[in-house]
Parts: C-alpha cells; sequence; structure tokens
C-alpha cells in the first residue's frame, strides 16, 4: 500500500486506580489514523476507563496517552485539554443527551460555544448532521420524547459536530432494543467510510467483521490480544481470546 | 362588638405601604438570595479545599443561627464594626439575602448532585470549558429538578421577612400594628393581614406543587 500507516493515538502503559480498585493495568496500545479499531472484553476489564482516559475525562496514575503528538498528562488541567477533546468525539452507551435541550440543540451547543457560531450558522450545520444520521425530522424533540435508538444518533451527531478526527464509542448499541441496533450500526460504518478514525467498544462481533480494520481483546485492565480483525476471529492467539469469540459469536 | 371592616379601608394607606416594603424586601432578597445560593451550592460541590470549606463552614454557622439573630446583628452590630448605619430596610435586605442564600444553597446543591456525570462528561468531551458546561449544562439541568423546593423556600421567605419588624421596618406586619395602636382593632387588623398573607402563600404553594405534577 501506498500510504504508510501512522499513529494517531498511543497509550502507553497507563495505570489507573478507583481507590485500591485497579482498572488499567499498564495497557499501551497504538491506534492509526483512520483506523477503526474494535475494542472488547468482559464486563469491568477497563474498556469505559480507557476510552476516558484517552480524552482526559479520568485522571490516570501512570503512563501517558498521546494523542496527535499531544501529551494528555501535560495538558491536563490546562485549558489545552478542551482544544484536545474537541478532536476526540465520545458517544455513550446511555446516550447522556442533555435532557433541557432539543435534539438539535443537543448537536450544536458545543460547535455555538466553542467556535462562537452565529445561531443560523449552528442551525444550519446542526440541521446537516441531523439528516447525516438520519433523524432531520426530529430536530425540535427533547431527547426525552426519542426513542433510543433516535437519542444514540443524535448522540453521534453531537459527537460529529466539532468536526473531530476521533470518535470513541462506549457500547453504543447495548441499551438498543434489537430492532434499533442495525440503524445505528449503519450510520456507524458510514462513519468509518468517510475516513474518521473509530475506537468502539462494543460486542457487535458482525459490525466487526465488517467494519473494523484491527480488534483488541481486553481482561483485568490490560490488552490481551490485539491484532488485524481475520487473523482474531480466524487463529486467535491467545486462548482467551478464542473462548470470547467462540461464547460472543454463538450468539450473533 | 361587630366587625367593623371599614377600619382597613380607612387605614389603607398605611397599610399598602407596609406591604409595598414587605414586597420590596422581599424581591431583592429572592433577586439576591439565589444567585448567591447557585455560587454556594457549586462551592459545597468544589473539589478545591479553599472554596469547599470556608462555604461549608458559612452555611452550616448560618442555618444553625435563628434568622432573628442574623437581622440583629447586621443592624446593630455591623454599624458598630464599620461605623456606617446604613438603614433599616439595607439593613434587613443584607441579611434576608445573607440567611436564605444558605437555605437556597442547600436545596440548589441537591439539584446539582442530581444531574447525572455521563451528562456532564458528554458535554466535556465535546470540548467545553469548566465554566461552560457549569453554566449551559449542570445549572439549567440542576435548578430544573428543584424548583419545586426553591417555590417552597421562596414562600418561606415571603413569611419571613415579617421578621424585619423587630429592627423597625414598617413593612406589612409593622404597619398593622402601627395602624392598631390608633384604632385597636386587633382581630378586622390582623385577621386582614393573616388573611393576605394566607392568599399569597397558598397562591404560592398551588403553584409549586403544579409544577411537581408536572416535573413528574
Ligand atoms: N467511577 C468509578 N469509581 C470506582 N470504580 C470504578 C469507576 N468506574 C469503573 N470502576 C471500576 O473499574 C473497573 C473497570 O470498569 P469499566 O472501565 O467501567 O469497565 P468496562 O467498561 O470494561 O465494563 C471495574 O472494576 C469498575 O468497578
Ligand atoms: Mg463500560
Amino acid at each position: 500500500m501506498a500510504n504508510e500507516k501512522e499513529t494517531l493515538i498511543k497509550i502507553d502503559e497507563v495505570g489507573k486506580w478507583y481507590e485500591d480498585v485497579q482498572a488499567l493495568d499498564g495497557i499501551s496500545m497504538e491506534i492509526d489514523r483512520k483506523d477503526v479499531v474494535v475494542i472488547c472484553g468482559p464486563s469491568g476489564c477497563g474498556k469505559s476507563t480507557l476510552l476516558r482516559c484517552i480524552n482526559g475525562l479520568e485522571e490516570f496514575e501512570e503512563g501517558d496517552v498521546i494523542v496527535d503528538g499531544v501529551s494528555v498528562r501535560e495538558v491536563r488541567g490546562t485549558k489545552n485539554i478542551y482544544k484536545l477533546r474537541s478532536k476526540i468525539g465520545m458517544v455513550f452507551q446511555h446516550f447522556e443527551l442533555y435532557p433541557h435541550l432539543t435534539a438539535l440543540e443537543n448537536v450544536t451547543l458545543a460547535p455555538k460555544k466553542v467556535f462562537n457560531m452565529s445561531k443560523k450558522e449552528a442551525r444550519q450545520k446542526g440541521m446537516e448532521l441531523l439528516e447525516r444520521v438520519g433523524i432531520p425530522e426530529q430536530a425540535d424533540q427533547k431527547p426525552g420524547e426519542l426513542s433510543g435508538g433516535q437519542q444514540q444518533r443524535v448522540g453521534i451527531a453531537r459527537a460529529i459536530a466539532m468536526d473531530p478526527q476521533t470518535i470513541m464509542f462506549d457500547e453504543p448499541t447495548s441499551a438498543l432494543d434489537p430492532e434499533m441496533i442495525r440503524d445505528v450500526l449503519e450510520v456507524m460504518a458510514d462513519l468509518a467510510k468517510e475516513g474518521l478514525t473509530m475506537i468502539v467498544v462494543t460486542h457487535e462481533m458482525g459490525f466487526a467483521k465488517e467494519v473494523a480494520d484491527e480488534i483488541a481483546f481486553m481482561e483485568n485492565g490490560n490488552i490481551v490480544e490485539h491484532n488485524d480483525v481475520e487473523t482474531f476471529f480466524k487463529n486467535p492467539e491467545s486462548e482467551r481470546a478464542k473462548e470470547f469469540v467462540d461464547r460472543v459469536l454463538v450468539h450473533i | 362588638m361587630g366587625l367593623d371592616l371599614s377600619v382597613i379601608a380607612r387605614n389603607s394607606n398605611v397599610l399598602w405601604g407596609g406591604f409595598l416594603t414587605t414586597l420590596k424586601l422581599f424581591g431583592i432578597a429572592f433577586a439576591g438570595g439565589l444567585p448567591l445560593g447557585i455560587l454556594l451550592g457549586l462551592g459545597r460541590l468544589s473539589s478545591k479545599k479553599w472554596i469547599y470549606y470556608p462555604v461549608s463552614a458559612y452555611i452550616n454557622f448560618i442555618r444553625n443561627v435563628p434568622l432573628l439573630m442574623v437581622v440583629f446583628w447586621i443592624y446593630f452590630a455591623l454599624p458598630i464594626v464599620t461605623g456606617h448605619n446604613i438603614g433599616r430596610l439595607p439593613s434587613a435586605v443584607i441579611a434576608f439575602i445573607v440567611f436564605e442564600a444558605t437555605y437556597f444553597g442547600e436545596i440548589i446543591r441537591a439539584g446539582f448532585q442530581s444531574v447525572k456525570k455521563g451528562e456532564m462528561q458528554a458535554a466535556y468531551s465535546t470540548g467545553l470549558t469548566y465554566t461552560q458546561v457549569t453554566r449551559y449544562i449542570l445549572i439549567p439541568i440542576g435548578l430544573r429538578r428543584v424548583i419545586p423546593s426553591l417555590m417552597t423556600q421562596t414562600i418561606v421567605i415571603f413569611q419571613d421577612t415579617s421578621l424585619a419588624y423587630v429592627i423597625g421596618l414598617r413593612e406589612f406586619v409593622r404597619a398593622s400594628t402601627v395602624v392598631n395602636a390608633r384604632e385597636v382593632r386587633s382581630l378586622e387588623i390582623f385577621g386582614f393581614v393573616a388573611l393576605v398573607y394566607l392568599v399569597i402563600c397558598l397562591a404560592g404553594s398551588t403553584i409549586s406543587n403544579r409544577l411537581e405534577e408536572e416535573g413528574e
């Protein structure tokens, strides 16, 4: 291939404790620009914590995360952390939409405040984003009036509203009814085609097979196996990953 | 002995003047107490010790002192310390703001604590600053959750304003005692005053209950 791989995010021996519970155990991982990386692993293994460490929502005691050349440890507690975060969108398991704002306002709040966009400009941009995720007709509804699938699509529109390089998904479909999962996964697959770097915590192995470039399996706060998708499913190196794959594949 | 309600009409000027003073005191105490209460609520949740401890000390101190004492201190003690007498209405206003803000503050703190951590994290993840998240997420969501309690406390403030009576401020209750001293018609005059408080507070709590039902 002509264009060489270039590391966008480097997770370097990150250790994180909650009181005396160790959530991340010196974890290291590199994510290349424009790659889609799926992270899976049992509940409580530290997946959500890892995502929150990448954009500095959570402090960590050991190691560092380098995002596009910027050290999270260095910018933490300074104004530059806000800039770093604005380049990484995040989508949550339970959507976490702002309940007092409409779908459109959820999407446009950050661009309005961070870029000082005018109301008109923000509205136009917000409507484009809602069209992209397929729910422009819900623009003026509050989150409480939307279905789970619609809420998550607003969540995705909000996450890409700042034109980030990277978007992180934390189990984006696990709180959804089965019939809505497909819609959301389709929106995510579209984003992958547009060249966003994506880190996706999910157990949707169908999505991983079709869309992801790489897949990482985590356990006890560390990576057990990180491989390209084909190898991961056909010849996993680790016994634990193998067991896990067998178990989740049964459910598809 | 029959009721002579004309005593109210005869003294309507004095009573109306007192009522306006009560409204003024109430209005300013509310307008000052609410923003100060928001700041106190934020301070109580601050991770910075130099904010958290003084704010908590202030709130705990004021909430364990009778309002009457606060009114007395501001009116009698403050001029001795500062050398300036600021007058009855300003003294009462300051006392009420200082006092009621602590009650608002604790209600608002509970409201802030009810805001989901995930919603705040979502806001931070888009690149919003601490100030922006506080202003556009934490305060609007948190305040909305506690509107009924804030309404109830606001009704309490309205009733509390009658305590300014003790420093000689001619608010509604004091005005009525002035009228009564001349007319000696306690039943009619104080009955009327009680009725006015009752109507206003009932209206307030009806609205508050409505909001609570709507909230659910
Ligand atoms: N806010 C928190 N406070 C205390 N412990 C936490 C917190 N968040 C996560 N943990 C603990 O850290 C570990 C990793 O959790 P998490 O990152 O949520 O795992 P996953 O997302 O893989 O299910 C778990 O043991 C969990 O109980
Ligand atoms: Mg999780």
